[in-house]
């Protein structure tokens, strides 16, 4: 039917010469995997692969982020900002310059107003004689790798928006997530897996879902790609029931040979992407399963991260992390729930504090070691930490618990740039400010995309009439956090 | 352009002897300069200090700091003053932004010092951005090419590619044209009898006739009521972390039903953002105000209720202007804008529209319904309240359960109960006591017979449906100017008024109210609606607006490709009393839609983004229409319109990602094989298939979807359950209703995916592919059971299941040509 309508006057292609003049290209990713020898020689300029790596703006020390994201807002003063002066005080009303003009969660209601003094031990650990608790001993053998920010600040104390403006600099939603935009500054290196993969484990998933790791405005090819802590890691990864690896492989191919035959008769690139989108989801199905196989990993390995195979967990997401990395993912992020201690039954500091500080602490120190020994963390920025950290007073119900608090909390960051083995800022003495070196969670943004290589100000894109950045129109690089 | 060497020269001998050297040419060395630096707040746009620079005229009269310059007398001027820094109070100028340079400086103190000298007849900028000057309807231009031109669009379009020497592209086979009508129009590719028609049917008109079936289909309004739930930010779930479920489908009907009966739309504006006020309201203009409920509701605990009805006005803003005047105006919410002129202050003018209403939901249940249904609730009230005469210990004991509770339970529990813990014991009032009460009965594991009784009254209230609707609330709340954009900081009172920008708003002797802000939206003075909506219903059939920032038509947004057609449809859509139809009918009927898509490598340098149109644009599929497409093809298609929800299948761990995980029951009948739109939408954890396609997130307003083209969609497409079940049923229609030959079978199935025939080297390639499959399954039938279900024509169905894959997973099926 079509070629009798044929006008003659654009007819005069043959395919041959559609492939001499397309500079479109079949996307970088090779068709020559699937085997069919057809298409090779034909050259593939890589102007469709969106993971395509892109130059960073200038020189960057990290290639890749491992985000250690803690959902719920761990408390800073059980774990790392120590505070002698909010024991000695404990069980008092709060002096009231501190709290003036503040406004905490829960306002209104009779919660507890009165500062609480840790019951944590506090030691001090490495060269830099870095304070962390006994919570976390494990994480205190690798302080001499880490900047801790003690001196972190966010706007939002609600856990979802909070969350978000942590992931996205703005408490909306719509916004792209740090993954994105760096994935969209930088592409990939992967040829095998998407460009940024989120990891999940603890009781439930973050609140907000997947808008934390959403693309917003930009293409949704950058968005995160939430792998699963159990089963396929990606959905549909899995062949159907009555397609073996060989069914599928011929399916593929016939698909690829007719839009292959689409693409010269319309010469519509966008065909060529689908072509190339294809050849990865096969990649993905051979790559993934490989990927999360943990069992490969020596015994030593497997005890350095205390993980058992086929178990799932944050000490398993972690080495599966080293392991995207390795295999050029430009961005992972972990969420562990859950962090809110509020002090009501599951969310104490005397008994599920504890508890989730031993979910992270392996997993977190043995990532750090482990991606050292593979000569990974020079290249690689890890961060650990949450949405807010939690208020200098207690809230006194049978046990004890804190509320979120906005004003300080900690972070850490180690590897990709990273000063090693100091601390970043200081809070008062109850905890309740930052009095040197205010962290911004728009200058936390601006640091990472400056380790990344990339100007916050200058990663930018256009929707709705203006240009938007991860920083907004604020932000400034931490350079007392860079090497 | 400046002439620096003379500047420079100027400069020098300023700087060197205090006298003037060269005589500065006001318009081609001062005007340029102020332009650049000076314009952007004191001009046409913006008159920071109400002082306008854009003429001299206008810098002597000045702002309200006085002239900006005296003739001779530089260093009097205030110019000269602001721009080095030297003034007590105003701010070194330009504000915020570099310094001028001392060569700069010298030209204008030289330009002052030679007596300020500028043409008398000088213009002031124009104060209208093109967008705020009401559309001009041009005559329809001559071309050569006539007889190409079918209507007035084509000679917009023709008279542009003439100019540019562009010839355009001839008119797409048949076969293409009825799919692409179809799916333009309804939404569903055409059937193969329906191709058959269209492509034997002789007669002179039987594109148009087309194109009026398709409009009188009731599909038509799915299709583009789609498309406007993208806009209303339609969702089945109030969003943020709990994100339960809520129930607005009827708004979702509404929409369908407006678009099928081609309600007006200046009508179709009216009834969705204030169809409550009209005189005497129908229950339909009512549902229609869910058009502003869809905003998230946060339903965490803790939070600052206020806050979040705030951040919910602070959506329909921003809903409203990008919906139906393509405007950004989200940055007034902190500050003046930067770039239109819309001030922080007209901001909160226009959010006092909306902070006047009540958010209830509306019962369409039928009065019998409604009165058995209080009926029974009043049953369950009086037997519990009957149970404190008969058990004098029960309120203790009720007591006793509120204290036992943990702080999670306790915040687990409505409003109303949370209240009464909050009342002290003593102060509690009967109904405060009567409702711990009842959620003791209700709750607490000893009290279950009491709850089987109550169960079983309540199986006998008939099932509500309700819908969230806007009402206008008796006395009006105060609405100020919230400093920063931060709801703590309350600033100066406001009442409502619109955009100085736009036509002034007819005033009656009342305040204004969403009913006038809406009739001033629609009204024929606004010179922005009709543009926008002609603009949003162009891209949908060209893949970009004529205006391609379909979102921003202000000072920051893309002038129009064609702004004389923009506006030719802009006064046609208000002169054919804004029937949505009649614009589509004569989009659908103009040679510029008809043309073919195929990539034109002549204009690979001319015009490689199809900006003139000389061309048609292949078009991804929205993500329903991926499913609709497919559901057709199969056969599975349940064209039911409208109604609730349903839940078709999807991969299984979805709903755990969310903060609560929500059940996940798959419909069971019919209602597993509906039309996308009517998937059940949680807007954190969307159905997958839908979200891979890029459906919009419904957070916020959504005037353009991405087609993005990832992996993600491949495996769906592959391996996704919902699909491989459409490729078994396409299989098994195509055995079941053509003759057992391959070639024919495969013309059958090409044809119920993609509408065309297969070329011949089509056909072989997928007779290759199902000949070796059918080899292969005969050699392994427990792959071909598996893969073809029951039955005992398994290698068969396997075979063409295995083929009907491959065509489900085409980019051609998944997209309009």
């Amino acid at each position: 039917m079509n070629a009798e309508f044929q006008p003659n006057w654009l007819r005069q292609r043959t395919r041959r010469h559609f492939f001499n003049q397309c500079t479109m290209g079949l996307g970088s990713v090779a068709l020559a995997s699937l085997l069919d020898d057809r298409l090779l020689g034909v050259p593939s300029p890589a102007t469709t692969n969106p993971f395509a790596p892109r130059a960073s703006h200038f020189p960057a020390k990290a290639k890749n982020v491992i985000f250690l994201f803690m959902a719920g807002g761990p408390s800073q003063l059980e774990l790392f900002d120590y505070k002698p002066k909010l024991i000695e005080l404990n069980g008092q009303p709060i002096p009231q310059s501190f709290v003036e003009g503040k406004r905490f969660a829960f306002m209104g209601s009779s919660h507890g107003s009165k500062l609480l003094g840790t019951r944590r031990q506090f030691a001090q650990h490495g060269q830099g004689g870095t304070w962390v608790s006994d919570l976390f001993p494990y994480t205190a053998t690798i302080v001499d790798e880490m900047t801790v920010v003690k001196s972190c600040a966010t706007e939002l104390f609600n856990h979802a928006p909070a969350k978000l403006f942590l992931n996205t600099g703005s408490g909306q939603f719509g916004r792209p997530s740090m993954g994105s935009w760096a994935t969209y500054g930088l592409g990939s290196e992967s040829q095998n897996l998407p460009g940024f993969v989120v990891l999940q484990s603890g009781p439930r998933g973050p609140r907000g879902g997947a808008v934390n790791w959403g693309s917003g405005f930009l293409p949704t090819t950058f968005q995160g790609v939430p792998f699963r802590g159990q089963g396929e890691p990606i959905l549909n990864l899995t062949n159907p029931r009555g397609i073996t690896a060989e069914r599928q492989r011929e399916t593929i191919a016939a698909v690829r040979d007719l839009n292959l035959g689409r693409l010269v008769e319309t010469g519509d690139p966008e065909i060529a992407t689908r072509v190339a989108a294809y050849e990865m989801a096969f990649r993905m199905q051979a790559s993934a399963p490989e990927l999360i196989d943990l069992a490969k990993e020596s015994k030593a390995t497997l005890d350095l991260y205390g993980v058992e195979p086929g178990k799932p967990s944050f000490a398993a997401n972690c080495l599966l992390a080293r392991r995207l990395v390795a295999r050029g993912v430009r961005f992972v992020q972990l969420y562990h729930t859950n962090w809110d201690n509020h002090g009501g039954p599951g969310e104490t500091l005397e008994n599920d504090l504890p508890k989730v500080c031993k979910d992270v602490d392996q997993g977190c120190a043995a990532l750090v070691k482990d991606l050292k020994a593979h000569g990974l963390l020079k290249d690689t920025l890890v961060i650990w930490g949450g949405e807010f950290g939690r208020t200098p007073m207690g809230e006194n119900r049978t046990a004890t618990g804190r509320n979120h608090h906005i004003d300080a909390f900690t972070t850490w960051f180690a590897g990709g740039g990273v000063k090693a083995g100091q601390v970043l800022g200081e809070t008062d003495e109850l905890g309740f400010g930052v009095v040197r070196d205010r962290a911004h969670v728009h200058d936390l943004h601006a640091t990472i995309l400056h380790l990344l290589g990339l100007d916050h100000k200058r990663l930018t894109f256009r929707f709705q009439g203006r240009d938007f950045r991860l920083t907004d129109v604020h932000g400034e690089v931490l350079k007392k956090m860079l090497l | 352009m400046i002439n620096w060497c003379k500047v420079w020269v100027a400069g020098i001998a300023v700087m060197a002897s205090g006298a003037v050297a060269v005589p500065v040419d006001y318009l081609r060395e001062v005007k340029p300069l102020l332009t650049e630096h000076c314009y952007k707040c004191h001009s046409a746009s913006q008159q920071k200090g109400d002082l306008r620079m854009d003429t001299a005229a206008l810098m002597r009269k000045g702002g309200k700091n006085g002239a900006s310059f005296i003739p001779a007398k530089s260093s009097e001027s205030l110019l000269m003053q602001v721009i080095e820094g030297s003034h007590a109070d105003i701010e070194r100028m330009p504000y915020k932004k570099p310094p001028l340079t001392t060569v700069q400086i010298a030209l204008l103190k030289a330009w002052i010092d030679q007596g300020a000298k500028a043409p008398a007849d000088e213009k002031a900028e124009s104060t209208k951005h093109w967008a705020f000057v009401p559309p001009q309807r041009a005559p329809e231009p001559e071309v050569k090419l006539s007889a190409w031109s079918r209507n007035a669009i084509d000679r917009f379009v023709l008279v542009r590619l003439e100019k540019e020497k562009i010839i355009p592209s001839p008119e797409a086979d048949r076969v293409t044209l009825i799919r692409r009508l179809s799916l333009d129009l309804v939404g569903l590719p055409p059937s193969p009898a329906e191709v058959d028609s269209f492509v034997s049917d002789r007669s002179l008109n039987a594109y148009e006739k087309l194109v009026e079936r398709l409009l009188a289909s009731p599909h038509y309004g799915e299709r583009w009521g789609r498309v406007w739930l993208d806009v209303a930010r339609y969702a089945d779930s109030n969003g943020y972390s709990i994100d339960a479920p809520r129930s607005i489908w009827k708004y979702r009907d509404w929409v369908i039903s407006a678009f099928n009966r081609d309600l007006p739309y200046d009508q179709f504006v009216i009834e969705q953002l204030a169809g409550d006020l009209l005189p005497g309201a129908t229950l339909e203009q009512r549902i229609a105000t869910g058009f502003h409920r869809n905003t998230q509701i946060n339903q965490e605990g803790g939070i600052d209720k206020e806050q979040f009805r705030i951040e919910s006005i602070f959506d329909r803003v921003a809903t409203t202007s990008t919906a139906f005047l393509g405007l950004t105006v989200g940055c007034a919410q902190c500050h003046d804008h930067k770039f239109d002129p819309i001030t922080q202050r007209e901001y909160y003018e226009f959010f006092a529209f909306f902070n006047n209403a009540e958010e209830p939901e509306l019962s369409v249940a039928t009065p019998e319904e409604v009165a058995r249904a209080k009926d029974t609730d009043a049953k369950v009230v009086a037997y519990i309240a009957a149970l404190s005469t008969k058990d004098a210990a029960i309120e203790a004991k009720a007591y006793a359960w509120e204290q036992s509770l943990t702080p999670a339970e306790r915040q687990a529990q409505s409003e109303a109960v949370r209240q009464v813990f909050d009342t002290p014991l003593e102060q509690r009032k009967e109904p405060q006591r009567l409702a711990l009460l009842a959620a003791f009965v209700d709750q607490a594991p000893e009290n279950k017979k009491h709850q089987t009784t109550i169960a079983k009254l309540r199986a006998t209230k008939p099932k509500i449906t309700t819908t969230m609707v806007m009402q206008e609330r008796a006395k009006p709340r105060e609405t100020v100017l919230f400093i920063k954009g931060d709801f703590t900081r309350r600033g100066d009172l406001v009442t409502p008024d619109t955009l100085e920008a736009l036509q002034p708003m007819a005033r009656g002797t009342n305040a204004p109210t969403r009913l006038d802000l809406a009739r001033w939206i629609v009204s024929r003075e606004n010179p922005i609606a009709a543009r926008v909506i002609v603009n949003r219903i162009w891209q949908q059939y060209f893949g970009k607006g004529l205006v391609e920032t379909e979102n921003d038509f202000g000072t920051q947004g893309l002038p129009p490709s064609h702004p004389e057609l923009l506006d030719w449809l802009a006064t046609e859509l208000m002169a054919k009393n804004w029937s949505l139809k009649s614009l589509h009918r004569l989009i659908a009927n103009s040679a510029t839609y008809r043309q073919e898509s195929r990539v034109r490598p002549d204009l690979a340098g001319l015009d490689a983004n199809n900006k003139f149109l000389a061309r048609q644009s292949r078009l991804r599929l929205d993500a329903e229409l991926v499913r609709d497409t497919m559901l057709a093809a199969s056969g599975l298609l349940n064209p039911a319109i409208g109604g609730p929800s349903v839940n078709p299948p999807q991969p299984d761990g979805v709903m755990s990602l969310g903060q609560v995980k929500r059940a996940w029951t798959v419909s069971a009948g019919g209602d597993r094989y509906r039309r996308g739109m009517y998937t059940f939408f949680y807007r954190a954890t969307p159905h997958p298939a839908l979200s891979v396609f890029d459906a919009p997130d419904a957070f916020s307003a959504c005037t353009r979807r991405i087609r993005s083209n990832t992996p993600l969609q491949a495996l769906t497409l592959l391996n996704d359950h919902a699909f491989v079940e459409f490729a078994q049923a396409l299989a098994a229609r195509v055995l079941k209703e053509t003759p057992s030959d391959d070639a024919k079978r495969i013309e059958q199935a090409f044809r119920l995916c993609l509408s065309r025939k297969p070329t011949d080297n089509e056909t072989r390639r997928l007779m290759d592919l199902v000949a070796s499959q059918r080899k292969h399954f005969a050699a392994a039938p427990e792959e071909a059971k598996a893969l073809a279900g029951q039955g005992n024509q398994n290698v068969e169905q396997a075979a063409w299941t295995i083929a009907a894959r491959v065509l489900l997973n085409l980019d051609e099926t998944i997209t309009r040509e």
